[in-house]
């Protein structure tokens, strides 16, 4: 019998600079926001795709991640899903959208937008 | 209880009928051998474009630039759109203008994505442009960048 690992306590999400920049913008002229909320729900071609809404209030349950002076609030359900997952900003002339670098996954859809842990 | 029953059998009579009269009155129809004029619109083999697509390449596409789009094989349907931005067009591309601004599609892909509509979608989580109600389309995956070909 091994024992067990007891793993450091991670960040539940880090947001990069660009991911930060783009929430303040998103937020700037919504002051009845407090932040951003991540979930997850079923979806797409490998079973799950991520969900971002603005949120006015943190339920009891959620997680709250406080980066850089940006609120991002983590729905109940998707905590373990994105536990130590990098949240970054992805622009380019013909796109642009957030990306979830998520280390617990194990397949993603071509596209990226659908995942599977 | 008599009155009801006679009531009653004209009535059943009446229905046993009707089923046999409209089959009657079917069946030449159906065993007719002449063709139905086909009225269908002459073959759309035009790309459409939403408003707010035509809108978003206003703003980022300078003189001379256009959206290529692209279809190739891969994606979890088997095929997938590809856009890029392209100032050159060759022979075999055909051009779609709207509002002052052009898309490209090249003739191989035009094949897969003729009469279908570009959108430009903004939500939260992300903005980019898709190609809606393709009619060459089966049906696509969640993220509508992938899809698969009617056969």
């Amino acid at each position: 019998v091994s024992k067990r690992k007891i793993l450091p306590t991670r960040a539940a999400l880090i947001l990069t600079p660009a991911a930060v920049n783009r929430i303040k913008l998103l937020l700037q002229d919504k002051p009845e926001y407090i932040g951003l909320k991540v979930g997850v729900r079923t979806r797409g071609c490998n079973g799950l795709t991520y969900t971002l809404d603005y949120t006015k209030e943190k339920e009891k349950s959620d997680e709250e991640v406080m980066q850089d002076g940006v609120r991002v609030i983590i729905e109940k359900k998707a905590q373990l899903t994105l536990l130590g997952t990098e949240m970054d900003f992805v622009e380019s002339k013909l796109s642009s959208e957030f990306v979830f670098n998520n280390p617990n996954i194990k397949g993603t859809c071509g596209c990226g937008e659908s995942f599977n842990i | 209880s008599k009155l009801f029953n006679l009531a009653r059998t004209p009535v059943l009579l009446n229905t046993t009928k009707v089923p046999e009269r409209s089959h009657a009155l079917l069946r030449p129809l159906s065993s007719s051998s002449v063709p139905i004029q086909d009225h269908a619109p002459p073959s759309d083999d035009k790309v459409h474009l939403t408003a707010s697509c035509v809108k978003r390449l206003r703003e980022i596409m300078k003189q001379g630039e256009y959206l290529r789009i692209h279809v190739e094989g891969g994606g979890c349907s088997g095929f997938q759109y590809m856009f890029s931005v392209d100032q050159t067009k060759s022979d075999d591309d055909k051009v779609f203008e709207e509002g002052g601004v052009g898309i490209i599609v090249d003739q191989d892909s035009l094949e897969f994505v003729k009469g279908a509509t570009v959108d430009f979608s903004q939500e939260l989580i992300r903005a980019t442009f898709q190609v809606l109600k393709n009619p060459q389309a089966d049906h696509g995956c969640s993220c509508g960048s992938s899809f698969s070909v009617k056969l």
